[in-house]
């Protein structure tokens, strides 16, 4: 176990759909655990509860949400911190997870994941709202980098710095999604080897992976498609540095068959150090 | 009564209404919008986080682009290798849009199929518009579609879209309703003769009455169906219909007048024996014949289908 909330390697999962529900109900295939998109079941108590009760009584389960707006300048919404609390400890979710980004302010949710400007005031406001989250939470927060596709002008700081004095500040977890270092690498023309170098390793708990849309000017984190090889590149070194953590491969548009979404998932293992080839 | 057999609308787990909201964005290449500059959000007073994340959302969920904003744009943010600031502007603008108009084609898919792919678009960017998210979950966002096609938008057949709206959202409603309680066939079978009259038969959670000026659900039945709608569709023509849910799958039901006004009156909360003076007033004589002729069949089958919370002797 190498990250410093001993938080455990789960192996190889990907992303609970609807589309999928019936041939994992009916079929039970051998995954290694799910991740659910959190606000799914939230303001629900009907069938969406029901099939995630099954599939969480079979399956480990990783929460990751995209609305808890944790770079927001608005209150944190304390209401959604208990429901999501109440879907974590229904489904016994293995880690909670959300995006270093906005999501609204004045009380609009623009259900997008927005970046904050990267600078000292965000820092101190945002470690500051991590903390509360994880004393909430009563264990740690994992954040995640957004694939963004503008800079702020008055940023101090890139991003990569930005998210590893977080980590240190709020003491919290980081979920890496090397496809979204490679989307912003591309949108914003660094090294992704720059990014991955200020990472605090022993912080990393969780990594995605997902395809993408070239559009020749900018990339979008679209999440379509099978994952490109130089970002599945990028995690077999991201995989190496964090000593191992938990796979994830994310499809949400143009979703095929359940198991050729987790073929594509498996793929890892070809791009991972020899010693974790193994993994399930 | 063939006519009126409940119809499955979601059975097993191959159909649910569970919106697929993900971290990923939209994906789109960046196109052209529509300009005004009337609209254009203030530029930021000062460099506060506060200040930049209100503009940030103003200027992406501003209905308009425009001069002005691209200005501000160049200003507050970094142009990229290959795409100047407010074209990586424009990308935020189109995801936020696009994400909100696909829930709402999730939760009014038949609506889509008889307004058309524009006139439905141009509908959800009004409603967008009009009623901007504010909840964590995207659950509830669709909320308001049928008053705001009766109301707001500018549509050709405005009671029959916002009839339609009211039986989809129904259904999502349904879908995700707590069943705490429901009556059982035993419970209803014991309560004494004499108690009846004054017995109240509150609603169950996961059903919901509708009256509709068209025949809606027979509309949502074709679209189901795959059948091409017809002008009859669009004619008036008043129709019930209860929409529920057991167990697992969501169930569509047409109800004569006379089902629909006992059914109104006792979710009302009214007695049954208020509930069945009701008939005699409410009803024609022949929908009041048939009432009597078929109440206890009904009563029993509206048990079975868990219409009923429970029973209250007062």
């Amino acid at each position: 176990m190498a990250n410093r909330f001993r938080l455990p390697d789960l192996g190889i999962g990907i992303g609970l759909r609807t589309v999928h529900y019936p041939h994992i109900i009916e079929q039970q295939p051998d995954v290694a655990w799910f991740e659910i998109i959190s606000e799914n079941f939230m303001q629900t108590a009907g069938k969406p509860l029901h099939f995630l009760d099954a599939i969480a009584e079979r399956y480990p389960i990783v929460m990751h949400g995209v609305s808890m707006s944790i770079g927001s300048t608005d209150p944190l919404d304390r209401a959604y911190l208990k429901e999501l609390v109440a879907l974590r400890d229904r489904t016994r979710a293995r880690i909670v997870s959300d995006h270093l980004c906005f999501t609204g302010v004045a009380h609009r949710n623009t259900h997008d994941l927005l970046p904050i400007p990267y600078t000292e005031e965000a820092l101190r406001h945002v470690t500051a709202r991590v903390r509360a989250v994880q004393d909430f939470l009563g264990g740690p927060l994992a954040l995640e980098n957004p694939s963004t596709y503008v800079e702020h002008a008055g940023s101090q700081m890139k991003e990569w710095e930005f998210l590893g004095r977080l980590a240190e500040d709020a003491d919290c977890a980081l979920l890496l999604d090397v496809n979204n270092v490679y989307v912003s690498a591309f949108n914003h023309g660094f090294d992704p080897k720059t990014y991955l170098d200020a990472i605090p390793w022993n912080r990393v708990v969780h990594f995605h992976v997902a395809g993408h849309t070239s559009y020749g000017t900018h990339i979008i984190d679209s999440h379509i498609g099978p994952v490109v090889d130089p970002v599945w590149r990028l995690l077999g070194d991201a995989y190496a540095r964090a000593g191992g953590a938990s796979v994830l491969l994310e499809w949400d548009a143009e979703i095929p068959s359940f198991e050729e979404t987790h073929a594509e998932a498996l793929r890892a293992r070809e791009f991972l150090p020899t010693s974790s080839r193994g993994l399930p | 009564m063939s006519d009126r057999k409940p119809t499955p609308q979601l059975g097993g787990a191959t159909e649910t209404f569970v919106h697929e909201r993900a971290s990923a964005t939209p994906a789109t290449s960046t196109t052209r919008e529509e300009r005004c500059d009337g609209d254009t959000p203030d530029a930021p007073s000062d460099s506060s986080l506060r200040a930049i994340e209100e503009w940030f959302v103003s200027a992406i969920t501003a209905p308009h682009a425009s001069d002005r904003l691209d200005a501000d744009a160049a200003r507050l943010l970094i142009s990229g290798p290959k795409l100047d600031a407010a074209g990586r502007l424009a990308i935020y603008r189109y995801g936020y849009r696009a994400r909100l108009v696909e829930c709402l084609v999730d939760d009014y898919p038949a609506l889509k199929f008889a307004l058309g792919d524009d006139a439905f678009e141009s509908l959800c960017l009004g409603y967008i518009e009009r009623h901007p998210s504010s909840a964590p979950s995207l659950n509830d966002f669709g909320r308001h579609m049928a008053q705001f096609c009766r109301e707001a938008a500018p549509l050709a057949h405005r009671e029959f879209a916002a009839d339609l709206a009211s039986l989809e959202w129904a259904l999502v409603e349904v879908l995700h309703a707590r069943v705490a309680e429901r009556l059982s066939s035993e419970a209803l079978g014991s309560i004494p003769v004499e108690k009846w009259v004054d017995a109240k038969l509150p609603p169950g959670g996961a059903v919901r009455l509708l009256r509709f000026a068209h025949p809606v659900n027979a509309f949502f039945q074709a679209f189901k169906t795959d059948r091409e709608p017809s002008p009859d569709d669009f004619t008036r023509n008043p129709s019930a219909t209860a929409v529920y849910r057991t167990d697992m799958t969501l169930w569509r039901m047409d109800l004569t007048p006379a089902m629909a006004t006992l059914l109104e009156s006792l979710f009302a909360g009214r007695t049954l024996g208020a509930t069945l003076e009701t008939l005699e007033v409410g009803l024609t004589p022949e929908d009041a014949a048939e009432a009597e002729r078929n109440v206890m069949v009904w009563f029993r089958e509206w048990v079975a289908a868990g219409f009923f919370a429970g029973v209250d002797l007062g």
